[in-house]
């Protein structure tokens, strides 16, 4: 008796645990914990490795092309699927890039993932409330930063794309600079430009 | 008195530049606040900044600190007048608690022993109270020294910087004011390291990328809209990466304000 209920116990743990792996709060939840875990091992010699462990643990987690396009706006409608596929590339390899090169600042970060998330478009957009407080303590104190992740249902899962900092979005911070350049000149033009600032970004990381 | 009259020339300045023609509804100063924006980075990268990196190599950490809670503690002063104006009488209360134990017991304000006794620092400044008066949307306003601000925040802090507050107990003449206003930005700058490489890095164009994230960030603390991202919300993501409906509603963009 005892034993078929600690089997039942543990079943039960087990669907919990595959149910919950596939909600949106599991998803951050699960990926700011194995991220922090990985940034931990940081010794100061090894952080070009766990940049890119941590890099090709999170990109899939990501939905670029979606993200692109809600930084795009209007003009995604008229771009062709080369230029699409350019633009989402682009804008991925430069976000990746700059914002990775900040990621071990997070060595000693604390994490805290709101268990309320709300959800949106009939359950289909989820946004993730998280408190992160840096281990760095200095004259402003360790003031926790609020950073929000919407997320929407895929056919592989839940997709993270867009992530805000203090109610300011990275889709928000990117589309006047990109309608900018698309007015300037057009969505080649913003190609072009993506693929300048990425080249110059390269060089200033090998040099 | 100064900083007043400087922010009548920068006022009078914007308007002027109200004439060219924007590209964001909530910028429409905007060849003046990238002139001023222009004038900001060069006094940075030529003083400022190479100040900031010298103050910190002399510099221990806890020396920063302590000046930093020092200049908080003022901070923290006009935030008990702010949050009685907002009639906000417990985050007011809570602020002046910070201010007399801090004074006292943090040696002037030099530690900050209020945090760490639970008293959460909320500095509210004017431009907080008159958000909180109704004073919800302003436009962006690069200030001289001071950085990204709006039309209501700079004239918050032109108005708290000319009245009298504890600051003008600690100087008397000119020299002392200079001393006293560049330590405290030096220190917050030295904080800030690194951050215009950042910034750099990840735009295409500083200028918006800064505009944009004070905007949003600002918006959220004052619990203002902006005026484009009523136009955000027209536009469907469904709609935009799926198939091209057939019938797809056109979102006519709003009429920019004048």
């Amino acid at each position: 008796m005892k034993k078929l209920l600690l089997t039942t116990l543990f079943l039960l743990g087990l669907s919990t645990q595959a149910i919950a792996a596939d909600t949106p709060l599991a998803l951050i939840q699960d990926t700011s914990a194995q991220v922090l875990e990985l940034l931990k091992k940081d010794d100061g010699k090894n952080t070009a490795r766990i940049r890119t462990q941590v890099e090709t643990f999170v990109i899939p987690k990501f939905d670029f092309t979606r993200m692109t396009a809600l930084a795009v706006g209007r003009g995604w409608r008229d771009a062709t699927p080369e230029q699409k596929d350019a633009l989402a590339r682009e804008f991925q390899t430069m976000l990746v890039r700059t914002y990775s090169g900040t990621m071990t600042r997070f060595k000693n970060a604390s994490v805290n993932i709101k268990p309320n998330v709300t959800l949106n478009n009939e359950g289909r957009e989820a946004t993730v409330k998280s408190e992160i407080t840096t281990g760095s303590n200095n004259g402003n104190g360790s003031k926790p930063v609020n950073v929000d992740y919407v997320l929407y249902k895929t056919a592989q899962g839940w997709k993270v794309f867009n992530v805000s900092v203090e109610g300011a979005s990275l889709v928000t911070v990117y589309r006047n600079q990109f309608s900018d350049e698309i007015r300037k000149n057009g969505l080649d033009g913003l190609i072009r430009a993506l693929q300048d600032k990425n080249a110059k970004l390269a060089r200033g990381a090998s040099a | 008195m100064k900083p007043l009259r400087l922010l009548t020339i920068v006022a009078a300045l914007s308007l002027s530049a109200c004439a060219s023609n924007p590209t964001s509804p909530y910028d429409p100063y905007e060849p003046f606040n990238r002139s001023m924006y222009n004038f900001n980075t060069t006094l940075d990268r030529n003083v400022i900044k190479p100040a900031a990196e010298g103050y910190r190599t002399v510099t221990p950490k806890p020396f920063r600190t302590a000046v930093g809670n020092f200049y908080g503690n003022l901070k923290d002063v006009f935030s008990v007048l702010n949050n009685t104006l907002r009639a906000e009488p417990e985050k007011a209360l809570n602020d002046l608690m910070r201010v007399s134990i801090n004074s006292t017991f943090g040696l002037f304000g030099l530690i900050d022993i209020a945090t760490p006794a639970g008293l959460v620092k909320n500095r509210t400044t004017l431009g907080d109270t008159f958000a909180s008066w109704g004073w919800k949307n302003s436009n962006y306003l690069m200030l001289p020294f001071f950085g990204p601000s709006t039309v209501r925040d700079g004239s918050g802090l032109g108005i708290s910087l000319s009245i009298p507050g504890p600051e003008k107990l600690i100087y008397d003449t000119l020299p002392q004011a200079a001393g006293f206003y560049g330590l405290y930005g030096v220190n917050e700058r030295e904080r800030l390291l690194g951050v215009e490489k950042q910034i750099d890095e990840s735009s295409l164009d500083a200028y918006t990328f800064t505009r944009d994230a004070y905007m949003h960030m600002r918006a959220k603390q004052t619990g203002a809209v902006l005026p484009q991202d009523m136009d955000e919300e027209n536009i469907d993501i469904d709609d935009l990466v799926g198939e091209p409906q057939a019938s797809a509603p056109v979102a006519v963009p709003p009429p920019p304000k004048p």
